[in-house]
């Protein structure tokens, strides 16, 4: 079926009517095929509590939760009245591992919030106390679209600044130009005001100054500190040196690209995805053409895929090898670094003989890719694989093996397979943890189940797992490329459809219509079907997904991209609790996040 | 290997190399000549010695925002070696730096931590503006970003890019050392005039315009 709607019912969707009664959902139907459910406001926290305690092979992960304003939404598509829906989206990782290739995994619960205006904040309640992770997520939906989680421990802005006076921007009526508003202008009296507000104070987040003997002491981790990977911060309650608590602060990359997909058309907007997880390069556009490609209903051609696979491939090891450097010198080993960047830079030669550029090649199309390979790539291509891997043998023996490294990240930081569920960890910080869940295996994509490779896989999820894992993946995705390499279909670079975009060009310049359909293409941009539609990878630091509602026209309605580093900082206190100072900079490095991956 | 024995002479006299056999023949006045003076004596004025260390030694601030500070790390390590340029000793405090690199976009949650930190840096300091969003917010003309460093920052030297290459980056930090070189500072808060008078920096675009026009022939993407 072209819009990718199973003909028949989903499992959890029985099981739910079964459990909860016909009447207590209505069906939606989507272009990506995920059983998406709305429940009504009052039974929400009563259906998830048992999606995930009481289910069969229950619903652990809390993957995504976001809100969308209904309010000029043209094409409804038969879904109940709404003028906010929140939209929570579960994960069961038991699914999909015992029905693989399926998604069976999936499920969207949407929630209709009525009678909102301007400054009227629409209510429901917080789910908080079951899923722990929805906290900055319903911070967030707070922050951007002023919809208000009862009974939330918190609920404060989270990537605004705390005087942050404009409202909420994701709703429709808020501008999104900064040039919309007045020039910005940093006065000393605005200064120390902005000062004053990022102030960090205890009491508001249910913390004691001190203990019965002492008091504690608060140090401030950023937001520019070395070791902080970005305009991160991180505040910590620490007795001596070691950590009672900490509160990470986040919002300090913030560049809007949720509400950017609203303006951009469709094709535009795909630069803005490469600076998303801006050290994936064009690992980042491929969910969000995927997921166009889903909703258009184009079948890319073998090469496509090929050149894709490879390509992300590579950005997976460029992105590896910085993790791999900047890890070993967070914990003191000041050379390896400089050696990766090497090997990155080796890497970025055949990326921008190949694309053009090096890390933001923005490369993928809807319906393919934007040039065909260059004459002369596969010599490239090689040499790289000639170079890498006694590089790699070298590194382990100066960072893996190396007793500095290992005291600092043996058994440190770790975290069971349980506990990065309940936080929505995925990438290799699960697989660390010993949960063999490699969505290129698990729901192989852009013909992931052609390839040979392994999914490595750690004990202990503690740091030292947590490299070895990064490290072997950088091999793996060796092998990938390697296969790529050799078995390159031949063919077209581009689908044969009508929204490929830019259009296949020999089929633009037969006559004055085929002229008309590409200028108008290539200027107001393609025109996707109303409907909804999502797509996951597995991305250089876990899943990354992008949600978007088409409402028939140039641009995305609305357009939600899910990062796995958002939820892998939330999950920063629970690990790092009773240990010291020295391991949460370990711990940190071991995270790999950059900023942008977790403000967008 | 052969090897020549060269003894201490103790009666060694300046001014000539110990090796050529013949130094004892040489008279005496001949030793100080006038060449010797000229290449070991430097005279210049104060202002340009120090203009000349400082520009040699631009010590950067560990700084970055986002996606342009990959491409600032990359310029440090070996493939492209900021060191040649004597400028690689990056410092973790801004107390310690002279050059403020903003690498990556300006957020209004993040400007007034930008402001905080330029402060902290000691005179002279000098602040590049590093990719479009920086120079201009670039893409990102969107609600939570400042459309610019320089609308609360002074900014001495742009560099364009998204992000920039490492070479940009490195062409951008060697004319500003050229402009730091030409550059006049008062030498103490009691001697002479107090003023900061800076060398005007050309636009590339205007320097390179010829240049450029006179490339016609262009590599295609086919071939690597």
């Amino acid at each position: 079926m072209a819009d990718g709607t199973p003909s028949t019912v989903p499992e959890i969707v029985r099981e739910l009517n079964a459990r909860f009664g016909d009447a207590a959902f209505t069906l939606q139907r989507t272009a990506d095929g995920m059983p998406t459910l709305w429940v009504a406001v009052e039974r929400l926290q009563e259906v998830l509590r048992w999606l995930k305690n009481e289910a069969p092979k229950p619903y652990k992960m809390l993957y995504d939760l976001t809100a969308i304003d209904e309010r000029l939404r043209k094409n409804r598509l038969g879904q109940p009245a709404a003028d906010f829906s929140v939209v929570y989206q579960l994960l069961s990782v038991e699914r999909d591992l015992a029905a693989p290739r399926t998604a069976a995994g999936d499920l969207r619960l949407k929630v209709a919030l009525q009678g909102a205006t301007t400054d009227n904040f629409p209510h429901l309640p917080s789910i908080t106390g079951i899923y722990p992770n929805a906290n900055w997520y319903e911070r967030e939906v707070w922050d951007l679209f002023g919809i208000v989680f009862d009974g939330h421990p918190n609920l404060r802005r989270i990537l605004l600044p705390p005087s942050w006076k404009g409202g909420h921007p994701l709703r429709k009526e808020h501008a999104a130009r900064a040039t919309e508003f007045d020039p910005y202008q940093l006065t000393a009296l605005r200064q120390d005001m902005e000062q004053e507000a990022l102030r960090f104070n205890p009491e508001e987040w249910g913390m004691k100054r001190g203990s019965e003997e002492h008091d504690f002491m608060f140090l401030n981790l950023g937001p520019n500190h070395p070791a902080a990977h970005g305009a991160f911060r991180v505040v910590l309650q620490l007795d001596g040196e070691e950590i009672v608590d900490c509160v990470p602060d986040i919002g300090y990359h913030h560049r809007g690209a949720e509400k950017m997909g609203e303006r951009q058309s469709w094709h535009s907007y795909i630069p803005y995805t490469d600076r998303i997880d801006y050290l994936g390069g064009v690992m980042n556009n491929l969910p969000y053409v995927m997921a166009l490609e889903k909703l258009a209903g184009i079948q890319v051609p073998e090469r496509v895929q090929c050149i894709r696979v490879m390509m992300t491939e590579f950005f997976r090891i460029t992105s590896h090898l910085l993790f791999y450097g900047t890890m070993a010198q967070d914990v003191g080993a000041m050379s390896p670094v400089f050696y990766m960047f090497v090997d990155r830079q080796k890497a970025y030669d055949v990326i921008e003989a190949i694309t053009g550029f090096r890390m933001h090649p923005a490369w993928f199309r809807i319906g393919g890719v934007a040039h065909d390979l260059p004459k002369g790539w596969e010599q490239k291509v090689q040499e790289f694989l000639d170079w890498m891997p006694k590089r790699l043998d070298g590194y382990r023996k100066a960072c893996l093996e190396n007793s500095i490294v290992k005291a600092r990240c043996v058994d440190v930081a770790a975290y069971n397979t349980a506990e990065a569920l309940e936080w929505g960890v995925t990438g290799p910080g699960l697989r660390a943890t010993g949960c063999d869940y490699d969505l290129r295996k698990v729901r192989p994509y852009c013909g992931y189940e052609n390839y040979d490779f392994e999914v490595p896989l750690g004990h202990k999820g503690d740091i030292y797992d947590r490299i070895v894992v990064r490290e072997e993946e950088i091999r793996q995705s060796l092998r990938i490329i390697e296969q790529c390499l050799k078995n390159m279909p031949s063919g077209p670079y581009k689908a044969d459809h009508a929204l490929t975009t830019p259009p296949v060009k020999d089929r633009t310049l037969q006559d004055i219509e085929t002229l008309i359909t590409h200028f108008l293409q290539v200027s107001w941009g393609p025109i996707m079907p109303a409907g909804e539609t999502s797509f996951m990878v597995e991305a250089t630091k876990g899943i990354n997904s992008y949600y978007l509602v088409a409402d028939g026209g140039t641009a995305s309605y609305r357009t939600r991209i899910r990062t796995p580093s958002f939820p892998h900082l939330q999950q920063i206190p629970s690990v790092i609790r009773g240990q010291m100072v020295p391991d949460l900079i370990a711990y940190i490095a071991s995270i790999d996040f950059v900023m942008a991956d977790v403000d967008r | 290997m052969q090897y020549t024995l060269k003894r201490i002479e103790p009666n060694y006299k300046t001014g000539v190399s110990p090796l050529t056999d013949d130094y004892t023949q040489k008279p005496q006045e001949d030793v100080f000549t006038e060449e010797q003076v000229r290449r070991n004596v430097l005279t210049a004025k104060l202002s340009d010695l120090v203009n000349w260390g400082r520009k040699n030694s631009i010590w950067p601030y560990n700084f970055g925002l986002s996606c342009c500070y990959v491409e600032m790390a990359t310029t440090f390590t070996p493939t492209h070696d900021l060191a040649r340029f004597g400028s690689e000793v990056i410092r973790a405090s801004p107390r310690q730096a002279d050059l403020m690199v903003i690498a990556g976009t300006c957020f209004m949650k993040m400007a007034p931590v930008v402001q905080r930190l330029y402060e902290q840096l000691l005179e002279p300091r000098w602040v590049i503006s590093m990719g479009s969003c920086a120079n201009s917010g670039g893409m990102y003309d969107i609600y939570s970003v400042v459309q610019g460093v320089d609308k609360f920052l002074p900014v001495d030297l742009y560099v364009p890019g998204c992000p920039p290459r490492p070479e940009a980056f490195l062409e951008g930090l060697l004319m500003l050392q050229n402009s730091i070189g030409k550059e006049q500072r008062p030498l103490s808060w009691v001697v002479g005039d107090q003023g900061i008078y800076k060398a005007n920096l050309p636009s590339q675009r205007d320097t390179k315009h010829a240049e450029r026009q006179a490339q016609t022939i262009l590599r295609t993407p086919d071939s690597v």
